[in-house]
């Protein structure tokens, strides 16, 4: 990243989007500000993956919450756990890094499933599958009790993952007062950005990366220079998808229990908010967007309660709404391609 | 490129009740400069969406070096050297003037995510090699100058060349040119002619649309014109100027 004008005020938003929560709070601010860290990373992976795909590919994917909670319920079902009403324990399974990669693998092997069928579809079409099959996996993880728990989820399986806590992460969350398990997927989440970054970094560069900007901007172009459009865009609708599934698998361990109700469409939209004030195309833009995203949602009862004397829950929700709403629209006013988007790279057209 | 030729076959497409496209027979020989004109809606651009792949026919044969090639994906109909141009010019318009042709000259191995991931220092020779190639053709079609700027900054007539360049990166056996001198200034349309002249005598089969009815007469060996999707004539550009229908039906209503 080059420190030019952009990345520099995006950094400065970032710090002082950080400092509101020390302003706003008079004690805790580190706990609160290590939990929206938290948040942050995970759904900035998240937002990292949805940028592969509508940044770098133009696919619109409004089902990107289902990728995630594939990841999450493949991971998590493959190792120790207890599920359903009855809370049966399971305490055989698989080691979590296994696990783990074969989430990732369902993940992405879900979005060749979709986008085998759908993504010859132009825009919005796309949209309204992938929307449509979000909804079809949510209803059927509810539904299918007997393996996901349906509405009762899964609960006791974090001790997997947590097993393998570094040392350093249990005596920093001591001195600070925090949950050293929150910690230690925050830690994993922020490295995981990090090595994707580099990953995408790499691939973005390189002669695959071209391909799928070449597609983003004519895929009629493309294959009629010999390319194969569809099969470039089933990668890239794949790679999204695994990241996703990673950002899932990290999102049910931050909670300990995995839930049907997390995987809803909100979930997709909080993370396309995210990419939008990032920066559509931006590499990096979803790191701070997802930042200063999140201490806007952790901090609006703060934000309230300056403006409301002693503000209610329905009043903190409401400014809540408000303020997400007014970010976006100031941000479409001011800078459409978000905080770390290149004006010239401004998506108009979608494929 | 001795044996690379284009067969047309009882080519049919129509679009509810009105018959676009109606070919009854059709060959492109080796080497030959082809022209296709005829009224707007005479099927032209189905036409050549057809023998491309990017759209697919009622019915008909289409043969390229003896393949089959009639349901054949546009990609694949183009690796076995048959590219087209579009009518309205379709660049990548935010990825720059190099970049367009380095993504034309790569292959399909070259472009393969697991390459890309690993890094192989033979894909980098391969850059190397395609950049210098993309550079060569830049030179030729004197746009060298803008291989840093984003497509979208060129003017129509450079982008024209820029999609001329980009078709011919790879050196195909066929070239389909769809209104190559389309919007283009008089100076440039000369200068894109030359070019189009050039490749054909170093050997490449051109077949192009156009309106511009003194160009085509002029570079042309053969002029094919289309009318209601049929051909009514299939000539050298002298026999088509004089034949009556010809005149009837396109020419007499020009006011060239």
């Amino acid at each position: 990243m080059k420190i030019t004008f952009k990345s520099s005020l995006t950094i400065l938003i970032t710090i002082f989007s950080i400092f509101l929560v020390f302003l706003l709070n008079d004690e805790g601010e580190i706990p609160i500000l290590f939990n929206l860290l938290t948040f942050a990373g995970i759904y900035g992976l998240a937002a990292i993956g949805l940028n592969v795909h509508f940044g770098l590919t133009g696919l619109l994917n409004f089902g990107h919450a289902a990728f995630m909670g594939l990841g999450a319920y493949v991971t998590v079902l493959l190792i120790p756990h207890a599920a359903g009403r009855e809370g049966v324990v399971i305490t055989t399974g698989l080691p979590f890094f296994l696990a783990l990669l074969i989430g990732i693998i369902s993940a992405a092997l879900f979005g060749l499933l979709l986008g085998l069928p759908a993504i010859r579809l132009r825009g919005d079409y796309l949209a309204i599958v992938t929307i449509a099959a979000a909804e079809i996996f949510r209803l059927l993880v509810r539904d299918l009790e007997s393996v996901t728990g349906g509405v009762y989820g899964i609960i006791n399986f974090s001790n997997s993952l947590q097993q393998y806590r570094s040392g350093f992460i249990d005596n920093f969350a001591s001195a600070n007062d925090l949950n050293p398990s929150q910690i230690w997927i925050a830690f994993l989440s922020w490295t995981s950005i990090i090595l994707v970054l580099l990953l995408l970094r790499r691939l973005t560069n390189s002669p695959w990366g071209r391909a799928l900007r070449a597609v983003r901007e004519d895929e009629d172009a493309v294959r009629a220079l010999g390319k194969n459009a569809v099969w470039l865009k089933l990668q890239s609708f794949m790679l999204g998808a695994g990241i996703a599934g990673l950002s899932g698998v990290f999102l049910a361990f931050n909670y300990g229990t995995i839930q049907v109700s997390t995987f809803v469409p909100i979930l997709t939209f909080y993370v396309w908010a995210i990419m939008i004030l990032g920066g559509v195309g931006s590499l990096t833009g979803p790191i701070f967007g997802s930042i200063i995203f999140w201490v806007i949602i952790s901090e609006t009862n703060g934000i309230a309660q300056l403006i409301f004397e002693n503000a209610n829950g329905q009043q903190i929700a409401g400014v809540r709404f408000v303020l997400v709403g007014l970010l976006i629209m100031l941000l479409m006013i001011f800078r459409p391609s978000g905080l770390m988007g290149k004006k010239e790279e401004l998506l108009l057209d979608v494929k | 490129m001795s044996n690379k030729y284009l067969k047309v076959t009882n080519l049919k497409k129509s679009f509810g009740g009105l018959k676009a496209v109606d070919v009854q027979s059709l060959n492109l020989n080796t080497n030959e400069l082809t022209s296709i004109i005829g009224p707007n809606g005479a099927g032209k651009t189905t036409f050549f969406d057809l023998i491309s792949g990017f759209q697919d026919s009622d019915e008909g044969k289409v043969y390229l070096n003896d393949k089959n090639i009639t349901r054949s994906q546009p990609y694949s109909i183009a690796r076995l050297g048959m590219i087209r141009t579009f009518q309205l010019t379709k660049v990548f318009d935010r990825m720059t003037v190099l970049e367009n042709m380095m993504f034309s000259a790569s292959t399909v191995n070259n472009d393969s995510f697991i390459r890309s991931l690993i890094r192989l220092p033979s894909q980098k020779t391969t850059e190397k090699n395609i950049k210098e190639k993309s550079f060569e053709i830049m030179k030729d079609l004197n746009i060298d100058h803008m291989a840093n700027s984003y497509a979208r900054e060129l003017s129509g007539g450079q982008k024209k060349l820029l999609e001329l360049g980009r078709s011919i990166i790879n050196d195909p056996d066929i070239l389909l040119l769809d209104e190559p001198l389309a919007g283009v200034n008089p100076k440039l349309a000369e200068e894109i002619l030359q070019i189009i002249l050039n490749l054909s005598e170093k050997g490449i089969s051109i077949l192009m649309v156009e309106h511009n009815i003194e160009a085509v007469m002029k570079i042309s060996q053969r002029v094919i014109v289309l009318a209601e999707g049929m051909v009514i004539a299939d000539d050298t550009p002298e026999n088509v100027r004089s034949d009556e229908k010809v005149i009837e039906a396109y020419l007499g209503s020009e006011n060239e």
